[in-house]
């Protein structure tokens, strides 16, 4: 190809410029630039301006139907519902006018007059678009003296098992049902009747009952529909909210941990267009429950016949001491150790460090194998079938059996015989409590863990360590697209509970590596600079996570 | 004025084919299939005629039916005949299909020609049992003498006729609802846009007409465009109309007439309503439907019925079905029975009409029973104009307004009166008025 | 003005359509684009199958089209017409809409009532007699205009529906 330079002619036309993929828009005068596949909601939000909405949702169809979203547009003698508006070039949208404020007050009004006001009692209250938008929008109420609508029988009943409907609470917005019918695919909710005496409800026989029926409670933004697992618990403005990813499967929801006083009271999803976009599936979203439960709070030491409690330090020292002894009787093959899926990646590379410091090559990660489960993100189905957040990130951090080295199965064969056993993780799979299983891991001379809940492992093993929960600590995860995600901790265990990370962090100090000031942020920088996959990886990136450059994860496809 | 939509109707046998044929029916479908006329000069002919909708919008057909995209990227065209007539005081569309259905079946045919619709349907609401039958029966004959079915007349022209009944909603009637409804939902109104012509049912381009529009077309064809506008009062009102009086008049019914007939002379014409029962005096007139705003008696001199002479006096000639009340009855209770209406038939999707609609009747319950407050009066008018003017997806809200606010406004004094009297200025409901 | 209609799906017994509606409903279908689409003319085979649509009615219809249950339940109860209990051998349909009203509808219906022993929406105890009232029925012109099942009855006036209540009643 010739490259000379060609010289316009002097009479050609300036060249078109490229066709825009943006729209200019303007919202009370000011003029932006918003992408042409919004919604008219969506592009005010980006402009700074909020129109207060409640049927309308970024994922749901849009029906125009609460007549909330109500705006000025210039040219259009009637006020216009802002969502059923199409965008287009040079709209200019007026949300402060006089009429516009009207037009809301009355929506509101006309919303109110038969809602009962029981916010005092309902579990909304708090995060209920109806008050902040009667706040923000609403004028003063007028007299309403009619006798209040009510569906007596279709009060405080379960439609589901997870979901508690109040009807008399519900303001018609068909979120719930666009909701099952567009996402879930189940369309158990539907609405009967019609008029004021509109109600939404089930087929009997067919309750709300599909995997992520919660979801239904979250886009509901009254308290008609309620999580029966949440309800009464706590108050929401007590809930400290912390961003952490739903530890269930390595689908890797994006979680809002929502705690009081050390308490979790609660799973939300948290945004994350391609992972989960707005949805969890209800087993994700009810092991919050399961996070509270502990029974070992204490590290405790095997001697002889008894088992003694025993400070972490103390207990560390003498897996420490274990492991030397190994080393210097049978070499390093006599040690085993074993990371887990439900640990951080931060957790398994210092596990995977300590093994190389020792030399062991006998290292190992595995995971139980769950219903396949799935959440739709913005765009496909991600779907995963790990009984655990990690396996992949375990994986990726080192945790298979080097050069000759053997895993799991050989040793529960009895094909190789450890002396010494490592187990980060507890809860790695239900082979933890299978008694033949433990009895094969027994056969070590020596036996460690950490737990956070007893099971044969921990009745059977030397050393105990008390281990965080997920909301105790922080550290990343890597779902099955490959997305390396963040969480957060939501608060400090108590003492002289740790994470599993600093439990492994004595260790390595006991065996003579380490800083005994790294936290989590420094082993990602560790992990940034030497797990080539992971190479360069920032925490400042992680926010919604980072997809590794890997071509091989098998999953629904890419947004 | 000549009959032009009942002529046929009290004749022996009018609803056969046979009969009808003897009259010089199918005459223009003949015509149109064989003559070459183009599917454009139909549409050219009825656009010509300026034939407004007689369903309640008065929106022209030929207009309407310019709007079907020239390329439909391979999706069907349908028409639907709106035979859902609820509006209460309107019965014109049932004595059509009753008495002369070829009328109405020769109208879709050549209204499915023009716009390319290979299946028709009828949206007959769910009361109209016989006029489902009428129509099954007479779209039977039909098929058999080749009007209907494949290759019509021999022509490349094929279209199928289907009779869908209703089941009890006069939402159905409002044109996306009825679409909503044939799809096999619940006949909730749709966001416009996109309209019915571009996307209407499953997803095509649809129009739906009236059933007295349907059958003006027929006429339009087979006499033409200029005969159809010499009829009424000018050219953007023209053609035959039929008008349903009802309420205290001597003599109900369907009248048929020339657009604009002067609202006195269809009350008291001697060829039509005939006055007053037992002469007494009129204290409102309803011009339109019950989604009409009330007329006052001193409103209706000089009214012409059609669409801009009832929209002069601020109201509207919406399906042509005229009630008429006499200075006996209550206007509160009037109005309240108007809202009991509204209230039942909401579709409740939109906030201020399934919330309005029930609260109107309750206020207007309330004051008519003789518990109101003075301020009820004005919470009434408040209420009313929350509702309307883009409130709501669907007109039917703006519709449903109408009595309460037009009452409110023009007889006030007769509120007042049961506020502060707790009792009716007239003494009576009109349910106690007439026994039967 | 008719009660609610979302105390629905009343129980009833199992129902799968006789072959005779089966055809029927074949040949529905072959009339519209989407099965779908033959909801309101199903569920009108299933009202002149069984006289009411029970919640195992329902559900039949909404096996044969292929819909979730919620769906058919919803249009249901949307449309007045379909009876969602059983209903006596003689449905008593009284218009109350402005003309009939204005005629003496009321008072119509309270006789209705009053000579059948029976309010709004109930049967007699001999199961012949429903009584509802209806909007607009379009016999405005012949008000007070009223329907016995698909019949239309109108003008209607004292001595005529006592007429009417009497060959009825003894009608087998
Ligand atoms: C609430 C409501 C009810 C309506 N009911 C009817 C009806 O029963 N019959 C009818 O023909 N049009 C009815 N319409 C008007 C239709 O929406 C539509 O305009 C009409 O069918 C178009 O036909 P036309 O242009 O031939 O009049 C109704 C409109 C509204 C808003
Ligand atoms: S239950 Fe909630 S989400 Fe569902 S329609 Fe009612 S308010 Fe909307
Ligand atoms: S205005 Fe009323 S009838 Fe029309 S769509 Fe809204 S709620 Fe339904
Ligand atoms: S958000 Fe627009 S109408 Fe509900
Ligand atoms: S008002 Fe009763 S039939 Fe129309």
């Amino acid at each position: 190809m010739s490259s000379t330079p060609v010289a316009p002619p002097p009479s050609a036309p300036p060249p078109a410029p490229p066709p825009k993929d943006t729209f200019t828009v303007s919202f009370d005068g000011k003029a932006i630039e918003v992408p042409k596949n919004l919604n008219l909601i969506d592009a005010a939000k980006l402009a700074g301006v909020d129109i207060p909405h409640f049927c309308y949702h970024p994922r749901l169809s849009v029906v125009g139907q609460c007549r909330m979203c109500l705006v000025e547009i210039e040219g259009m003698p009637k006020i216009q519902a802002a969502c059923t508006v199409p965008l287009k070039d040079g709209l200019s949208v007026k949300t402060t006018t006089d009429k516009v404020k009207n037009a809301r007050a009355a929506t509101m009004e006309f919303l109110l007059i038969n809602h009962p006001l029981d916010c005092p009692i309902c579990d909304q209250a708090g995060e209920c678009t109806l008050q902040d938008n009667s706040f923000g929008y609403g004028n003063q109420l007028s007299r309403f003296d009619e006798a209040k609508r009510q569906y007596p029988t279709f009060d405080r009943t379960m439609i589901g098992p997870h979901v508690v409907a109040d009807m008399t609470r519900c303001i018609q917005c068909t979120r719930c049902i666009r909701f099952t019918h567009e996402i879930a695919g189940t369309s158990e909710l539907t609405f009967l009747d019609r008029g004021g005496r509109t109600l939404v409800w089930t087929h009997e026989g067919q309750p709300l009952a599909n995997d992520w029926s919660g979801c239904a409670a979250d886009v509901c933004p009254v308290g008609a529909l309620t999580t029966r697992e949440f309800r009464f618990r706590s108050r929401v403005w007590y809930l400290q909210k912390t961003p952490s990813v739903c530890p269930g499967c390595n689908v890797g929801c994006n979680i809002s941990i929502e705690s009081r006083d050390d308490v979790v009271y609660r799973f939300l999803p948290r945004l994350n267009p391609t992972v989960n976009d707005y949805w969890l599936c209800d087993y994700g979203r009810f092991l919050s429950e399961p996070l509270n439960d502990r029974d070992v709070h204490k590290a405790t030491v095997r001697e002889g016949s008894a088992v003694r409690e025993a400070t972490v330090p103390a207990a560390v020292d003498r897996i420490a001491r274990e492991i030397r002894s190994s080393l210097e009787g049978k070499g390093p093959g006599a040690v085993f150790f074993l990371g887990s899926a439900h640990l951080s990646n931060e957790e398994n590379f210092l596990l995977r460090k300590i093994a190389d410091h020792v030399g062991s090559p006998n290292r190992d990660a595995i995971v139980d194998k769950s219903r396949p489960r799935k959440v739709k993100s913005k765009t496909v189905w991600v779907e995963g079938d790990d009984a655990g957040a990690n396996h992949q990130g375990a994986k990726d951090m080192g945790l298979s059996p080097g050069a000759g080295g053997h895993g799991l199965d050989a040793v529960i064969a009895g094909k190789a015989s450890p002396e010494v056993i490592l187990i980060a993780d507890a809860a790695f799979s239900a082979i933890a409590d299978d008694p033949e299983k433990v009895a094969a891991l027994r056969r070590a001379r020596f036996l460690a863990v950490a737990a956070r809940n007893a099971n044969a492992l921990t009745r059977a093993a030397d050393v105990v360590l008390p281990a965080a929960s997920l909301a105790e600590k922080e550290g990343t995860f890597t779902n099955v697209q490959g997305r390396v995600q963040k969480f957060d901790r939501a608060f400090l265990p108590k003492p002289p509970i740790r994470a599993a990370w600093e439990h492994l962090l004595l260790l390595a100090l006991a065996l003579g590596f380490g800083d005994r000031s790294w936290t989590p942020h420094d082993l990602l920088r560790q992990i940034a600079a030497e797990v080539p996959d992971y190479a360069g990886i920032k925490e400042e990136e992680l926010e919604g996570g980072r997809l590794l450059k890997k071509g091989d994860f098998a999953w629904a496809g890419r947004p | 004025m000549e009959k032009v939509l009942t002529a046929r109707i009290g004749k022996k046998d009018s609803r056969s084919i046979d009969t009808y044929l003897a009259d010089g029916g199918y005459t223009g479908v003949k015509r149109v299939l064989t003559s070459g006329m183009t599917p454009e000069q139909v549409i050219e002919e009825v656009k010509k005629a300026n034939v407004r909708g007689r369903g309640g919008a008065g929106f022209s057909a030929g207009v309407k039916w310019g709007f079907l995209p020239k390329d439909t990227k391979g999706k069907p065209i349908y028409l639907f005949c709106n035979a859902d007539e609820s509006e209460p005081g309107t019965f014109k569309d049932r004595l059509l299909m009753e008495n002369d259905p070829h009328q109405l079946i020769e109208g879709m045919i050549l209204a499915s020609y023009a716009i390319r619709c290979r299946n028709a349907y009828i949206y007959i609401r769910g009361e109209f049992y016989d006029g489902a039958r009428i129509l099954e029966r007479a779209i039977g004959e039909a098929y058999a003498k080749g009007y209907l079915g494949e290759k019509i007349l021999g022509s490349r022209f094929s279209l199928d006729i289907t009779v869908h009944r209703g089941a009890g909603a006069y939402i159905c009637g409002e044109e996306t609802g009825l679409i909503e409804s044939i799809e096999g939902k619940r006949g909730q109104p749709r966001i416009k846009p996109p309209f019915p012509a571009v996307s209407g049912a499953f997803a095509a381009p649809t129009i739906v007409n009236n059933v007295e529009t349907l059958c003006c077309v027929k006429h339009v064809i087979d006499r033409g465009a200029e005969w159809f506008l010499k009829i009424g009062r000018n050219e953007k009102n023209a053609g035959p109309k039929l008008f349903c009086i009802s309420g205290h008049v001597n003599r109900p019914g369907v009248y048929e007439a020339a657009m604009g007939l002067p609202l006195k002379d269809l009350i008291f014409g001697a060829e039509y309503a005939q006055g007053m029962k037992g002469g007494k005096k009129i204290k409102a007139v309803i011009p339109g439907g019950a989604s009409a705003p009330m007329l006052t008696a001193a409103e209706i001199d000089d009214c012409p019925l059609d669409f801009d002479g009832v929209a002069a006096k601020g109201s509207m000639l919406g399906s042509a079905a005229i009630v008429v009340i006499n200075e006996d009855a209550c206007i509160v209770d009037v109005a309240k029975n108007l809202s009991k209406f509204f209230s039942h038939e909401s579709c409740g999707q939109c906030t201020p009409c399934r919330e309005g609609t029930p609260w109107l009747y309750k206020v207007l319950t309330r004051i008519e029973a003789g518990q109101g407050r003075m301020e009820d009066i004005d919470l009434l008018a408040r209420i009313c104009n929350q509702m309307a003017n883009g409130m709501t997806i669907c007109v039917f809200a703006d519709a449903a307004i109408a009595p309460p606010l037009s009452s409110v406004t023009k007889f006030r004094a007769e509120y007042e009166h049961h506020v502060t009297q707790k009792r009716c200025l007239v003494g009576a409901r009109a349910a106690e008025l007439v026994t039967v | 003005m008719s009660h609610t209609r979302y105390r629905v799906m009343e129980a009833g017994e199992a129902r799968r359509f006789p072959p005779e509606a089966m055809a029927r409903i074949e040949k529905i279908l072959t009339r519209y684009p989407t099965k779908q689409a033959a909801l309101l003319p199903v569920l009108w085979v299933a009202q002149e199958t069984w006289g009411w649509i029970s919640k195992e009615a329902g559900e039949e219809v909404a096996r044969v089209l292929d819909l979730p249950p919620s769906h058919v339940d919803g249009v249901l109860t949307f449309y007045t017409m379909y009876n969602l209990r059983p209903v006596g051998k003689h449905l008593l349909q009284v218009c109350t809409s402005i003309s009939c009203h204005l005629n003496g509808a009321e008072s119509l219906l309270e006789r209705c009532g009053k000579r059948l022993g029976i309010g709004l929406e109930e049967t007699t105890a001999d199961g012949k007699f429903t009584l509802v009232e209806v909007e607009c029925i379009a016999g405005c012109d012949r008000a007070p205009s009223m329907m016995v099942n698909d019949q239309y009855f109108e003008p209607m006036d004292a001595g005529k529906l006592d007429a009417l209540l009497d060959r009825l009643s003894r009608e087998a």
